[in-house]
Formats: C-alpha cells, sequence, structure tokens
C-alpha cells in the first residue's frame, strides 16, 4: 500500500479577515496542526482566496514540494475550485486539495456559530481528518464519456419553455415534459402581470407558439417523468404519456365534439373550480397544442360504456377510444427543472372560511374571475347571488411569514394584490371599495414601489393588519371582518361582499417525488435546492440538472426568465465540450443492492 | 498495515445508511482501529458528494474512491477494503 511517506502536506489556515480569526485561535490552530504529521507544512493567510493569499499557497507548494494541499477555510461549495485551480497551477492534481470549512463556527451571523474554545477544538479535529483523508485518497479515475447534444426540460411553464427554447435555440435537441394537456403553465391564466399590465396570454403566446413550431423542440403534454438513470451527458430518461383519446394529428381543434357532449364538469384546473366544462375539452382558446383531450374519469363512455357522441360528430375522425398509455425513451445529455409552484389551499387555515363561505376566494380565483376569457368573462361576480361585490376586502399573508403555515415571503402575492385591486378599480368595479390588508407591503422590483404608489393614488384602503376571524352573515352572506389598524392603533370592523386571500406561493405537487427520481435535494420549504443560494442558484447536487423558475423558491416571471436562461447556459456549458471528462464509477457505477434513498 | 480511510455518505431518512453504520462500526473494531470511518451528511456537505458524482445514499468511498452505492453486504465491504489495503 501507498505509504503516507511520500505524501507532502501543506496545511493553509485562512483567518477570513476577522470572520474566522475573530472566533478562534489561530495561532493554537497552526501549531497543533504542526503535531498531526511530523513533515507537515503549515500557516495561515489573513485571505488564502485573495491574489496574495493564492501566491502564497502556490510558492509554498513549489518550495516545500507539496503533493497534497488542504486550505480551512470557508464553504467548499464556494471556493474548492479556486483552491484547486491554485493549486493545479503550481502542478498539483485538483484532487489532492482539500477545502473544510471552518468559518461556519466562527462568522458572526452563522447559524452553526459557537464559542472559540469548541470552535478550536472543532477545527482541530477537522483538519486532522481532512489531512489523513488527504493523505490515503488515490487518485479518483476518470474516463471520458460523449455528451448527448439534447436537453430534458421538466415542466412547459414559462421558465421551462424560455429554458427549452433558449437551449434549442442553440441548436440542442429539447423535450418539454409538461404534465397537463397544454404548456403555458400559470403564466397562461393570470390576464394581467404586473407592473405591466400586460396581457399575460399575449406575451407568452409568441414562446408557446414558437415552442409548438421550433424543428428542435419535443412537445411532451399530458406527460410525466417516470424514471431517470445515468449521468451527465448521458441520462436515460422514461416519460410516461397519458392518452388524450384524441389522435393529435387528425384533430383540428374545431370544438364540435365539445359542443355535443352532454358531460359538463367543474374546471379545476383552468377556471380555477369556477366554471364548468365538457368530459372532452380543450382547456383555453390559446391552448398548445390546442387538440382536444378526453377527460376519461368524467367520460360518460369510459364511466358507463355508453355515449360516443364525440365520435359520431368528429369531422376528422380523430377520437381515439383504444388509445393507451406511452412510455418513452429518451436519451439527454442535461435535465431543466421547471415545474413551479401550487397555490396555498387556505381552507386549512378555518378563520377565514375558506370552503365554507361562498364568498371567500383566492387571489388566483379573482384572477380567473376577472379575465375576459374566463368562467365568468370577466364579470366580477358573487357565487352566492351573482352580484358585483360592492366592497372587496383582500387579506395579505394567508400561508406565508407564518409559523403555523409556511415561514417564508411568498414574494408575489403583494404585487399581484396590488394588480388585481388596480384592475377591479379601472376596469371592472370603480366604484367598489377596496381593501388591502398588509403586514408589510413588499414591492421591491423594477417598478414596483411605483406600482404600489399608483395604487395608493387609485383610492384603494391600505390596512397594516389582519383579521383574527371572518364571520358570514346568514341572511346577506357578506362577511365581517374585525382587525386592528396597526398604524392608528384602532379597532376596525369591515362588512365585506367579497374576501380574497392571497395565498402562499407552495411547491408544485409531485416535487417530493420528483426530487427523488432526479436525486436532487430540497430545501427545508419543499422547494429545489441550489448549490449555493447567492452564487450557485440553479446548480443542483447533481451534475448536469439544473432548477429554474419557482421550482427553486417563489418568484415572479421576470426573475424565473433570468433563472431559466441561467440554467439553459449553465445546461450549454457542460453539453457544448461534446466530452467530459467524469469519474469512472460514476459510468460503470457497482450497485449491488437495494436499500438505498 | 496502513490505516484505510472510509467516507460514508449518507443522508437523514436514508433507509438503507443504518445498515452500512453498523457494518462499518463492527468492521472498526475487526481491524483494529486502522479503519477510520467518516460520516458525510451529503445534504450538509454537498459538494463532497458532487465531487464523487453521488446520486443516491448509502455509498461508500474507501481512500477517496467511490466503491459501493447502495448497501453491500459485510463481506463485499471487508472484501473493497482488503484490496485497498493490498492495492
Amino acid at each position: 500500500m501507498n505509504a503516507r511517506k511520500d505524501k507532502r502536506i501543506g496545511i493553509f489556515i485562512c483567518h477570513c479577515g476577522k470572520n474566522i480569526a475573530g472566533g478562534l485561535n489561530i495561532e493554537a490552530l497552526v501549531e497543533s496542526s504542526r503535531e498531526i504529521q511530523a513533515d507537515v507544512f503549515v500557516t495561515d493567510n489573513k485571505f488564502c482566496c485573495s491574489e496574495d493569499g493564492q501566491v502564497e499557497v502556490q510558492k509554498a507548494i513549489k518550495d516545500h514540494k507539496l503533493n497534497r494541499v488542504v486550505v480551512a477555510a470557508c464553504d467548499p461549495s464556494l471556493h474548492l475550485m479556486t483552491f484547486q485551480r491554485c493549486g493545479e497551477k503550481a502542478g498539483i492534481e485538483p484532487q489532492f486539495v482539500d477545502l473544510i470549512d471552518i468559518r461556519k463556527w466562527t462568522m458572526h451571523g452563522s447559524p452553526q456559530k459557537i464559542d472559540p474554545e469548541q470552535a478550536l477544538e472543532r477545527s482541530k479535529k477537522l483538519i486532522e481528518l481532512a489531512v489523513k483523508r488527504i493523505s490515503l485518497k488515490r487518485l479518483i479515475p476518470s474516463i471520458e464519456v460523449k455528451a448527448e447534444q439534447s436537453g430534458l426540460v421538466i415542466g412547459g411553464g414559462v421558465a421551462g419553455l424560455e429554458a427549452g427554447l433558449d437551449l434549442a435555440d442553440k441548436g440542442y435537441r429539447v423535450h418539454i415534459v409538461e404534465r397537463l394537456p397544454t404548456i403555458g403553465g400559470k403564466m397562461a391564466l393570470l390576464y394581467k402581470v404586473f407592473p405591466t399590465n400586460d396581457c399575460a396570454p399575449c406575451i407568452l403566446a409568441p414562446k408557446t407558439a414558437y415552442a409548438n413550431i421550433h424543428p428542435n423542440i419535443n412537445l411532451l403534454t399530458n406527460s410525466e417523468v417516470m424514471n431517470v438513470e445515468g449521468y451527465i451527458g448521458n441520462f436515460d430518461i422514461k416519460v410516461r404519456q397519458m392518452p388524450r383519446y384524441i389522435d393529435p394529428n387528425r384533430c383540428t381543434g374545431c370544438g364540435e365534439c365539445i359542443e355535443k357532449c352532454p358531460r359538463k364538469v367543474v374546471d379545476d384546473e383552468y377556471s380555477a373550480g369556477l366554471g364548468e366544462r365538457k368530459a372532452i375539452y380543450i382547456p383555453y382558446d390559446l391552448a398548445i397544442p390546442k387538440k382536444a383531450v378526453i377527460d376519461a374519469e368524467n367520460c360518460l363512455y369510459f364511466r358507463k360504456g355508453a355515449c360516443r357522441l364525440c365520435e359520431e360528430v368528429c369531422p376528422a375522425d380523430a377520437i381515439d377510444f383504444e388509445q393507451q398509455t406511452r412510455i418513452i425513451d429518451l436519451k439527454v445529455g442535461a435535465i431543466i427543472v421547471a415545474t413551479g409552484f401550487d397555490e396555498y389551499d387556505p381552507t386549512e387555515k378555518s378563520e377565514y372560511g375558506y370552503g365554507r363561505y361562498g364568498n371567500v376566494i383566492t387571489q388566483f380565483q379573482l384572477a380567473r374571475l376577472l379575465d375576459i376569457d374566463g368562467p365568468t368573462k370577466g364579470k366580477l361576480m358573487r357565487s352566492t347571488d351573482g352580484k358585483a361585490p360592492k366592497s372587496i376586502v383582500m387579506v395579505q399573508c394567508v400561508g406565508s411569514r407564518d409559523k403555523n403555515t409556511n415561514d417564508y415571503c411568498s414574494n408575489i402575492c403583494c404585487m399581484y394584490a396590488l394588480k388585481h385591486a388596480q384592475m377591479i378599480r379601472e376596469m371592472v368595479l370603480p366604484d367598489a371599495e377596496i381593501y388591502i390588508c398588509y403586514i408589510d407591503m413588499r414591492t421591491t422590483g423594477k417598478g414596483f414601489e411605483e406600482y404600489y404608489r399608483r395604487t395608493r393614488e387609485l383610492g384603494i384602503n391600505f390596512i397594516r393588519g389582519r383579521p383574527s376571524e371572518i364571520v358570514e352573515k346568514t341572511d346577506t352572506k357578506n362577511l365581517i371582518l374585525q382587525l386592528e389598524d396597526s398604524d392608528i392603533g384602532k379597532l376596525l370592523e369591515i362588512e365585506a361582499d367579497l374576501v380574497v386571500l392571497s395565498c402562499a406561493t407552495i411547491p408544485s405537487s409531485g416535487s417530493q417525488q420528483l426530487s427523488q427520481i432526479l436525486h436532487i435535494e430540497l430545501d427545508e420549504n419543499g422547494f429545489f435546492k441550489e448549490i449555493h443560494p447567492k452564487l450557485r442558484p440553479v446548480e443542483t447536487n447533481v451534475r448536469g440538472i439544473y432548477i429554474c423558475g419557482a421550482a427553486q423558491g417563489p418568484k415572479d416571471i421576470p426573475d424565473s426568465i433570468i433563472q431559466a436562461r441561467a440554467a439553459a447556459s449553465f445546461a450549454d456549458g457542460e453539453l457544448r465540450k461534446a466530452k467530459i471528462r467524469l469519474p469512472e464509477f460514476m459510468v460503470h457505477e457497482r450497485t449491488l443492492s437495494e436499500g438505498g434513498s | 498495515m496502513e490505516e484505510v480511510y472510509v467516507e460514508e455518505f449518507m443522508s437523514p431518512g436514508c433507509v438503507g445508511c443504518p445498515a452500512v453504520k453498523e457494518m462499518l462500526k463492527e468492521l472498526s473494531a475487526e481491524f483494529g482501529g486502522k479503519l477510520i470511518v467518516e460520516e458525510v451528511d451529503i445534504t450538509v456537505d454537498t459538494t463532497r458528494a458532487t465531487q464523487y458524482g453521488i446520486m443516491s445514499v448509502p455509498a461508500v468511498a474507501i481512500n477517496g474512491i467511490l466503491k459501493f452505492t447502495g448497501v453491500p453486504s459485510k463481506e463485499e465491504l471487508k472484501k473493497a477494503i482488503l484490496e485497498e489495503i493490498e492495492a
């Protein structure tokens, strides 16, 4: 076995200014490190990552003929590459340069900060362990593999489309897998978007339409990723495509089948439960692909074996009741996860009466009601009596910034409440009284503060405080809210015709399962986790799998677009090499028995 | 006998990890302290797992070489350690 004697190890202890030096005794750490092995070289530096610090590391490598380096400093996800490059420049194989994080125990503000004595003891042990590891470490054999010039995008919302189009325009073959029968995601259902009040489908349509005709894009709607094997450059994907019961090559989207279908059902997906659709349907006018789909759970033929009216009337002979689930095999070089978000179901916040009171709705439902192509064709009316509400109260942070549900801020709720308030005042019900009950208004984005001010100037009432409870009046079905306006320290009672809950943005259903299929981590809130929240926001713990949009955390459309482009850029950066060097075992992995997670 | 460095990659909630941990504990005793075992939580130290290309846990690397993903038998684990000593 390779003896330790030919390993010349250098230990570099970083002060990180006062971030480490302020939290433990550096001199003591240097001394104890010298005692680990007789021939070990130890030094400390104010900033090892600085230009001077790196020059010192390189000089020490040459002067002391070092062939192994341990840097005791900060998080390896940030700086390991810095020191590996630095070592490589001085002739050391990058795998023999290690960075260990001792700063987490010393830095002010670090959640893991401990007292200086403890930090010193733990750092000593960590350095000792790293020295043993690096001295016994053998070179990981590597192999060069060909990278498939293709990508998989999971999710056909605005982030997924942006990422997919970016890669496709760069020349890669792109498969976009969407769970629903149409691409477009949540954005297609928003009607308007802040802060420009643009028509959402109008600005989305160029992307959906382009994705539909792009020669490099394969759209797989009604489909889900079942299994992923392999590694960067060579992922083997299995996709399950649920039957539409329609031949997409024949269907012209004329809608005759929909007209004749006798079966009406509540439309949860596209009308937020406020409208109806048929058992055979096209999600909405701008759906892509604009092909009908049969909802087998509600179709009379599938339920009772009778009907088949759609088949009789279809002029294109496109109905196919025999269609089966298809399993599609794909081979791709990189994967981008863009599965978006769901709206928090406020039923569990029973104090607001959602689900019990007909006139308590969510902001997503309000967006569908305001949409001129929505279930009420843009008419804002109460579900209990069909009347236009004269008094509307919006309640912010429902299921957000709340220790009992979700601790985080959902980022977009303040802005969409402002947007809906503006729309109601300017376009729908100019005389309605509108109240927004908030904790803080968070409007940090380009043009957002101006948008907030403009909403105030429209005479919208802002109340700092949220109702503790909402009670329905049995006769009128109006809603009584009691709350304290903390700005003026006064208890208020408001009678509202309609209450709109600004609900949290939560991870898309299925995120947990997908994280297991892809072997990528979720964060404490269930969103997909990035390698580093500030500096590596779209990379995951698996090389070749990237995340973007609201799948990574609550965010608005511009931020989703930026992340989508970033994810595509990372994927391109790897795939364009055509050949990728990987650890040998990744390519010939020795999987023994079951039992792993 | 030279020491052997074993990195045991695990995560909280991993089904197979306790079995590997137990095996390594037994083998440590058998090898008379020559086995240095480090438990690496891949949810905390993502960089290390990424370097090895580890996509599932448990996983075991010996002297920097990833030997197993999944749960090996104790014999397989012991054999791999001995192989590494003789390498």
